[in-house]
């Protein structure tokens, strides 16, 4: 009941005309930097930052939140009309809402996306009021096994991924897998197939990766036709139908507790549970088959748990002064700038600012769902533009995006890599999917097993033993065998490869 | 024509792959007193896509595979196009640190835009300025996206 109180008191701070409009100038300038693509949420934040120097600390930081939660959702809408990802955690939208935009449904995929984001986030924010510290604590028991076991959860999911062939969707998991070793060794710090190569010292840059993968396979593909007609069908209508709505209800509520739980968990980032929640949705679905042509659960719950981890994500940040992703780092950094210390006395030391950042998180949502739906008319006439010259257009914002993460015209190069990757595995149909999501999860799944094994001095019982971590592993064994079975069913006289 | 002979090739390809990565991993140190080493997870990991490469060529070869999608081939100018996607990426890496970003991307649109769709003088023109000058403009006066310059402050 304090909780509510304090919250209330925060919502009569964040509700006076200034704030607002600095969560509204916050709201438009996160959802312009997060539609260009390649700039995601913790460079649009750390970009913005300098626009927040010399205010006082509650606008800053109600700008700058309302910055990160606006680029989480700006995102989406390239994703959804060019299948270029604003942001790395955009890039499973792609798959059913670039297929909806085909159909001339972009309009409706984009306002699901709107009010899945509004739903995800605003229940994330409810979560950081209600039940922050005390799941922030059960989150705190994640070692080395239980991380190890969460991400074989994830990397089980992997066969929900698969499309028309198991084999050729383990393929790209495998290779995600292998991309993934490029780079120094996390744990003894050697160089592993850099072939001598500066610039591979750190791997390839998840960025650049899917930039290449989705942008610019899919503007290669489509430089093929002569006409270049991508957008065949006349948009229909903006708005989602009775029937859509229904079916993103249950992905939208998924969604939510996906993104929720995984905020919670420090190091995760903002991709696994967008992901996760993908591949949860074509396993709940009764058409798994739909899944790649457009099906608006495919938008609804990876999109939700996109917001609702970005909200979820402050929570750890808040009460424990950990930043679970790189977005939420820079957060932290600009706390600081303005002499607020995250961790567990920001509540005594700063309640009054805590809590009004807070409220401002709930009025940002809503926010964030006006300006957006009307603005998806705008944002879908994009799609009038001749694609000879949005083509080029894109391809000049992804040199820029990607460019600009580390000042090196080798991530140019690594893009361009992917992208003829990406155009020969959509000749092959190869899925992507798996591809990205082993190579976000092998590493962490890697370091999780070798530092599990260090602390036992090499007994691999410790990931059996401990409970948390047993329970995990279970589950994933038991997602293992039921979606392989299910796999070899659904092809069972069939013959793909 | 059925998709045989590419998952064959593909196949193919990725058992070199499992192949080199395996050969490759075995240079570095497998296992260490604390446990795995940087090269147990790719010897394993190769040895996992050789296998999968295996049953891919297996099946391609023995069971019946779907028919070739009637794009799965393009035409003439079709690869032309996608080459000049290729050529320009690859002169933008190439050239953006010597030419500096507006040049290399004024030289890279026009050049796309005469490949892809020949559109109008007009409007190669304000693409063309808007995509290299507006976009240095905005991207690094406005938001301090530092972005690579050369000579002239070009």
């Amino acid at each position: 009941m304090e909780s509510l109180q304090l919250l209330l008191d925060g919502f009569g701070t964040a509700l006076q005309p200034t704030y607002l409009l600095y969560a509204l100038v916050g709201c438009t300038l996160g959802t312009l930097i997060g539609v260009l693509p390649g700039i995601g949420p913790a460079a649009g934040t750390a970009m913005l930052i300098p626009a927040t120097v010399g205010m006082n600390p509650t606008p800053a930081i109600i700008m700058l939140a309302a910055i990160y939660y606006g680029a989480m959702y700006g995102g989406t809408i390239t994703s959804v009309l060019i299948n270029t990802p604003g942001e790395a955690a955009s890039a499973i939208t792609c798959l059913e809402g670039y297929q909806m935009a085909r159909k001339g449904r972009g309009g409706a995929a984009l306002a699901i996306s709107a009010i899945g984001s509004f739903i995800g986030g605003t229940i994330a924010t409810m979560g950081l009021v209600l039940v922050a510290l005390p799941l922030t604590r059960f989150a705190l028991k994640f070692g080395p096994p239980e991380f190890f076991a969460l991400m074989l959860v994830g990397l089980s999911l992997v066969t929900g991924l698969a499309g028309r062939s198991l084999i050729r969707a383990l393929l790209s998991a495998v290779l995600g897998l292998l991309i993934a070793q490029i780079g120094i060794d996390l744990v003894l710090g050697a160089p592993r197939f850099t072939f001598g190569q500066m610039e591979l010292l750190d791997g390839f840059g998840i960025v650049p990766v899917v930039m290449g993968l989705f942008g610019i396979a899919e503007i290669m593909i489509n430089a093929e036709s002569p006409s270049q007609n991508v957008f065949t069908t006349k948009m229909t209508t903006l708005i989602p139908t009775r029937k859509d709505l229904k079916d993103s209800a249950l992905p939208i509520a998924r969604g939510t507790g996906v993104g929720f739980l995984l905020g919670l968990i420090p190091g995760v980032g903002a991709i696994v549970p967008t992901f996760m929640s993908y591949a949860v949705e074509k396993r709940m679905s009764k058409t798994p088959e739909r899944f790649g042509t457009g099906m608006i659960a495919g938008v609804a719950g990876p999109e939700t748990a996109n917001n609702a981890y970005a909200n979820a994500a402050l929570i750890p940040l808040f009460t424990l002064g950990i930043p679970g992703s790189p977005t939420t780092a820079v957060m932290m950094g600009a706390l600081m700038m303005n002499g607020v210390f995250p961790g567990p006395t920001l509540f005594q030391e700063h309640g009054h600012l805590v809590w009004t950042v807070i409220a401002s998180l709930y009025i940002g949502n809503i926010m964030l769902l006006i300006l957006n739906l009307p603005l998806i008319p705008m944002w879908v006439a994009i799609l009038k533009i001749p694609y000879s010259v949005l083509s080029v257009l894109v391809l000049v914002f992804c040199v820029i995006g990607v460019y600009s993460l580390n000042n090196s015209v080798f991530d140019i190069g690594v893009t361009l890599g992917f992208g003829l990757l990406g155009y020969a595995f959509r000749k092959l149909d190869i899925p992507l999917a798996p591809l990205v999501l082993t190579m976000i999860l092998g590493p962490l799944m890697e370091t999780g097993l070798r530092q599990s094994l260090e602390m036992s001095q090499g007994d691999i019982s410790i990931l059996f033993t401990r409970p948390l971590s047993g329970t995990l592993l279970v589950i994933a064994l038991l997602v293992i065998a039921t979606s392989t079975f299910r796999a070899f069913s659904a092809v069972k006289g069939e013959t793909q490869v | 024509m059925s998709m045989k002979r590419p998952y064959q090739i593909t196949g193919v390809v990725f058992l070199i792959l499992a192949a080199f990565i395996a050969w490759e991993s075995l240079e570095l140190q497998f296992y260490s007193y604390i446990g795995p080493g940087p090269g147990f997870f790719p010897f394993w990991l190769a040895l996992v896509l050789g296998t999968l490469a295996v049953l891919m060529i297996l099946q391609a070869t023995f069971r019946r595979t779907d028919p070739m999608p009637a794009d799965f081939f393009a035409s003439r100018a079709g690869y032309l196009r996608v080459g000049a996607i290729v050529l320009a990426l690859t002169a933008t890496t190439a050239l953006m640190k010597v030419l500096g970003f507006q040049l290399t991307m004024l030289g890279i649109i026009i050049f796309l835009l005469f490949a892809l769709g020949r559109p109008s003088l007009v409007v190669t023109l304000l693409v063309s300025v808007a995509g290299s000058f507006g976009c240095f403009y905005l991207f690094n006066r406005l938001l301090r996206v530092p972005l690579p310059t050369a000579f002239f402050g070009f």
